[in-house]
């Protein structure tokens, strides 16, 4: 996809023209959504009402809401970092997973201990992939993804077999201590972990846009040749931000387990990572842009289950919603803010 | 077929300036020249694939041409290849027809030998009957058996009526080859004629040059062990040493080479400015950070406030995006970071490529400063003005060999030999390194 990219057009990057294309997306999934209830023979102005009321209608579809925007928020500031960066980690999903899986084995030692480990085995099932990448030069496109298949089934095979509850009544594991979960905030469901979220955003924010090593980023993700003339080691820019990248969908993975499940089961992930996906680029690759678009996703998801409650529509219809974002985004934005070698 | 008047312009440079030529039947023409001379230009138009901005083409005929770049589908099989050009042909048939040796069509493209693939370029060529033939420095890439065979069949077209015109900057091939030479500089035609010795040819190729073209750069070389060392090259601090050669002989190579390489306290300015000079997306201020060890965005970018003013950049704010800049100031860019640093040594690929006079005078200023100053510098370029006003010392670049150490009296007198390969003891035609 190299493409167009010699000469980029000489306009000056005003923010309006991105937020107006973030808007659009988000307008054209809801409203497409609120239109296709017709084939279940609602209105489109009920739906659009239900939708509204089961995400943010009232303190309880709010908490909901805001406790789906966690998860996002990270796979999607994971997605960000990394397409930055120039990085294609379709990964997030396994890294999610694996995050998961390193925090339930540490919560033994606690909820601070949890946490770290999700960090680190985020971070290094991505950089299994920045491994063949610099290995083999294999695209991290395809090895993230593949990634994610292991990573399904390698829970699937620890809540059937090692890791199993002890009753070893269903496929998944036991609880883990009282210990190592997240509290809660004051009398609400909503738990620490989004304290933990907004700071990593504005951490990744603060990396990107305010050190050197981001600065090194985001070179290394625009123009990797250039960077590389300018004396950047783009090598280690790679596998840098893609074990950061790794690391926040690890702790996306770690806190829902810490604050939410409680424990693994097969289909723990339920697209998170991959939803991460249609965060950042709602969000422009903007790390305080994901703020906005997590919550709009996690407002979406909600709502698509109150949807399946009220309207009996599958709650599915959030995915659909997802995909709309991503093909507007992917359509209007201009084919230089993100990867480009695919 | 006639060209009358010929002009054609890419921007401000002039790449063919009023050429006026005319092919007869039976010709092999060799149109030599350094690189930018206009000869693949002039050519294009002739085959129709450029306009002319100026002046007609009389008597078109059937043009067929060889591309200096293959211009064939890797994955393909030969057949499939061919099929691409004329389907329905039975390809076993056209490759026998074209009279060039080329066996087992049912290989993929990939898996020949550059010889092989430029055959089949050839053999694609031809197979439409052309009565005009353009090969462009079709044996760059050829061994030396490749190439006579290529010349034979050039000379069995030649001997149909075809007229072949054969681009090359290989003295010794011409030679052998061309029943006529016509040279191009600058876009216009130097010399059109028959018979000529190899050392009348170089240096109808290359500008002649006083040999009082040199002048001191800038402090001039210091004592003490050489800055910079890849023998037979050696650059000492405060001395300015000039790489010239016809593009495509590891100029490229040497730049990338020395910037994996060389540590230390070092300042690369790239060959290839739109692809790796900038990073187009970010602001002025974001790309001269990109040298910095610690980066303050606020400290930044009043600090390259200062270098707009002083390297003279046309820019409205150090947050201007770099990608909107013209190629001169974007240059200045590159300048302002690569030398506001200090560095030790300078390595400057073609560092006034495409820059206006004055754009040119500062570029070259600031390398004798930091000359004067005790880098070491050493100047990659296919200007050579450039080398020789800035030089102290000259090599030659050559099939990705090094000449000895010249001065620029020496090298001005042996430049255009060495430069076109003649007296290298080889024929120019060997694979390419």
């Amino acid at each position: 996809m190299r493409i167009g990219r010699k000469l980029p057009p000489p306009t000056p990057h005003y923010p309006l023209p991105k937020i107006a294309i973030a808007a659009l997306a988000a307008i054209a999934a809801i409203a497409l959504l609120a239109i296709s209830g017709i084939a279940f023979g609602h209105s489109p102005r009920e739906l659009l009402s239900i939708l509204i009321s089961g995400s943010v209608g009232s303190n309880f579809a709010l908490q909901g809401t805001l406790l789906k925007s966690i998860p996002l928020l990270l796979t999607g500031l994971s997605v960000a970092i990394a397409f930055r960066a120039g990085v294609w980690n379709i990964g997030g999903e396994g890294q999610f997973l694996a995050g998961a899986l390193g925090a339930f084995l540490a919560a033994r030692y606690g909820m601070i201990a949890a946490i770290v480990a999700s960090l680190i085995a985020g971070a290094i099932w991505a950089s299994i992939a920045s491994a063949m990448r610099l290995w083999r030069n294999a695209p991290e496109v395809l090895t993230t993804i593949l990634l994610n298949f292991i990573a399904i089934h390698l829970l699937g095979y620890a809540v059937n077999g090692p890791l199993q509850e002890a009753s070893g009544k269903y496929p998944q594991s036991d609880a883990i201590p009282i210990t190592a979960m997240l509290p809660t905030l004051g009398a609400s469901e909503l738990h620490a972990g989004i304290i933990l979220a907004i700071v990593a955003a504005i951490g990744a924010w603060f990396l990107l846009y305010r050190t050197s090593e981001g600065l090194r980023l985001r070179a290394s993700g625009f123009n990797r040749s250039a960077a590389k003339w300018a004396g950047i080691n783009v090598d280690a820019q790679l596998v840098r931000a893609m074990a950061i990248s790794g690391a926040m969908a690890g702790l996306a993975g770690g806190i829902e387990l810490l604050g939410v499940t409680h424990r693994l089961f097969e289909r723990f992930a339920a697209g998170y990572g991959y939803a991460g996906i249609a965060v950042a680029l709602l969000a422009q690759l903007h790390p305080l842009g994901t703020l906005a678009s997590a919550f709009f996703f996690g407002a979406l998801t909600t709502g698509a289950g109150e949807l399946q409650r009220t309207a009996g529509i599958s709650s599915t219809v959030a995915t659909f919603g997802q995909a709309i974002v991503i093909l507007v985004m992917i359509v209007f934005t201009r084919r230089n803010a993100g990867p480009e070698r695919l | 077929m006639r060209l009358s008047h010929i002009t054609k312009s890419f921007a401000a440079n002039r790449a063919v300036d009023d050429v006026t030529l005319d092919f007869k039947p039976g010709e092999i023409v060799g149109l030599v020249g350094e690189n930018g001379a206009g000869k693949t230009t002039l050519m294009s138009i002739a085959a129709g694939e450029l306009a002319p901005d100026e002046g007609t083409i009389e008597d078109r005929e059937s043009v067929g041409i060889v591309h200096q770049h293959f211009l064939l589908v890797n994955e393909f099989t030969i057949a499939e290849n061919l099929a691409l050009s004329m389907w329905g042909r039975d390809p076993a048939e056209v490759i026998r027809d074209s009279g060039i040796d080329l066996r087992g069509f049912h290989r993929r493209v990939a898996d020949l030998s550059v010889g092989e693939k430029s055959k089949l370029e050839l053999i694609k060529a031809i197979a439409g009957r052309p009565r005009f033939l353009i090969l462009d420095e079709p044996t760059s890439v050829l061994a030396p058996a490749e190439a006579r065979e290529l010349f034979d069949v050039m000379r069995r077209l030649a001997a149909d009526g075809v007229t072949v015109v054969f681009i090359s900057h290989k003295i010794p091939e011409v030679l052998e080859v061309a029943t006529r030479i016509v040279v191009m500089r600058r876009g216009r035609i130097i010399v059109d004629g028959g018979a000529m010795s190899a050392e009348q040819l170089a240096e109808a190729m290359v500008e002649k040059r006083s040999r009082e073209t040199s002048r001191r750069a800038g402090g001039g070389p210091a004592g003490g062990p050489p800055a910079l060392q890849l023998p037979p090259l050696e650059v000492h601090r405060g001395e300015i040493v000039s790489i010239i050669g016809v593009a495509g002989n590891g100029q490229s190579e040497l730049a990338a080479n020395l910037r994996d390489t060389l540590r230390g306290h070092v300042a690369h300015i790239p060959e290839d400015r739109a692809r790796d000079g900038l990073i187009a997306e970010m602001t002025i201020a974001e790309n001269i950070a990109l040298a910095e060890p610690r980066w303050n965005p606020r400290a930044a970018t009043r600090r390259v406030a200062e270098l707009i003013e002083r390297f003279d950049i046309r820019a409205q704010s150090p947050l201007q995006r770099a990608g909107s800049l013209s190629g001169g100031n974007q240059q200045k860019v590159i300048l302002a970071r690569e030398l506001e640093r200090q560095p030790e040594i300078i390595v400057a690929a073609e560092p006034t490529r495409g820059l206006d006079i004055e754009a040119t005078r500062f570029v070259h200023d600031e390398l004798r400063a930091a000359a004067a100053r005790g880098a070491a510098i050493l100047l990659i370029t296919s200007d050579l003005d450039e080398a020789f006003t800035l030089g102290d010392a000259i090599h030659v670049i050559y099939r990705g060999t090094l000449s000895a150490r010249l001065t620029p009296g020496e090298a001005a007198e042996q430049a255009p030999v060495l430069m076109a390969g003649v007296g290298s003891g080889e024929w120019g035609v060997g694979a390419r390194q």
